[in-house]
């Protein structure tokens, strides 16, 4: 691990402002580590017309949060394309984990005349083992539209706790909306996660990736 | 053309069993693609009328044009059956 020689205290003024030689680009190129978040990418599904995008590997107590990442989720057609998850207790056999969650989101369209943030009771669950939505409103297929966001799931293997998640997502509509999906909640169950799936209702996911990273 | 899903990477088709689900699903979603329609554009709507609620408190004269729009937009839903019908409204001008 590279070092700074120069202590820190030397390069802060009588006036209490860091001085100018304080960090420069020789001290910065010997950092090799910060300390902090690490991610670890542990895989990726790249779709190709698939119904769903499965993840039954690398969910375990490795880490304590995992990230899902979605790059341009494309759907093959127009249609409701709102893309989903659901989790599992048996490695993928099945996918229909007891649910409750919030949902918020908010829009704008492209000629600047609708805007809103709203909560919407429409896409939250409530003890419910149906898919959670990640965004409100289809996604559109053309080919510049698509789906992007992120997903966090919080200590999947814990046996005494629910497992929290959290979502936000961005959403180009088939009107021209931009559309910012956000919530939260919990798989309520004791069980660990050991299996998520991903689909766009009701078409396939024609393009696209999912990363998931172990979060450190 | 079956449907396959994506399992750790690896392309599986689907199962009989889930390609009927998958059907029932679809099917199910497509019946109720009206119903959804009309809860969007009422909500859509309701925000357009919310926008305006503040000219219709007592201390205030309505003008008629803008009594027109509010009317129109509660109208807005009247007599529609269909998706088609619901995105194909006309909005009407606010002015």
């Amino acid at each position: 691990m590279g070092t700074i020689t120069r202590t820190f205290t030397n390069n802060i003024g009588s006036n209490g402002v860091l001085g100018s030689s304080a960090i420069n680009n020789a001290s910065l190129n010997n950092i090799t580590s910060i300390s902090g978040v690490s991610l670890k990418l542990l895989s990726t599904a790249t779709a190709a017309g698939d119904a769903s995008l499965d993840f039954t590997t690398g969910l375990d107590s490795t880490y304590n949060e995992y990230w899902f990442v979605f790059n341009n989720l494309h759907p093959s057609s127009e249609g409701t394309n709102w893309t989903e998850f659901q989790g599992s207790t048996d490695g993928g056999s099945s996918y229909g984990v007891t649910m409750t969650s919030t949902f918020f989101y908010a829009y704008h369209d492209e000629s600047g005349t609708y805007t809103s943030l709203s909560y919407s009771s429409g896409e939250d669950l409530a003890q419910s083992t149906s898919f959670q939505q990640l965004n409100r409103f289809g996604t559109g297929a053309d080919n510049d539209q698509s789906f992007s966001g992120i997903l966090k799931l919080y200590n999947p293997s814990s046996t005494t706790y629910v497992k929290h998640f959290v979502f936000q997502t961005s959403n180009y509509d088939q009107d021209d909306f931009v559309i910012r999906s956000f919530g939260s909640g919990y798989f309520n169950t004791t069980s660990a996660i050991n299996g998520m799936r991903f689909a766009q209702r009701t078409n396939n996911i024609d393009a696209g990736t999912i990363k998931l990273y172990g979060v450190s | 053309m079956a449907r396959t899903k994506l399992v750790n990477g690896e392309r599986i088709p689907l199962t009989a069993e889930e390609e009927a689900a998958r059907d029932a699903e679809e099917a199910a979603w497509a019946a109720g693609a009206f119903d959804r329609a009309i809860a969007d554009l009422r909500a859509t709507r309701n925000r357009l009328l919310s926008e305006t609620d503040y000219l219709a408190l007592s201390d205030n004269t309505l003008s008629a044009e803008m009594n027109t729009y509010r009317q129109a937009l509660r109208d807005l839903t009247d007599g529609l059956t269909t998706v088609d019908e619901v995105n194909g409204v006309t909005w009407p001008t606010k002015p």
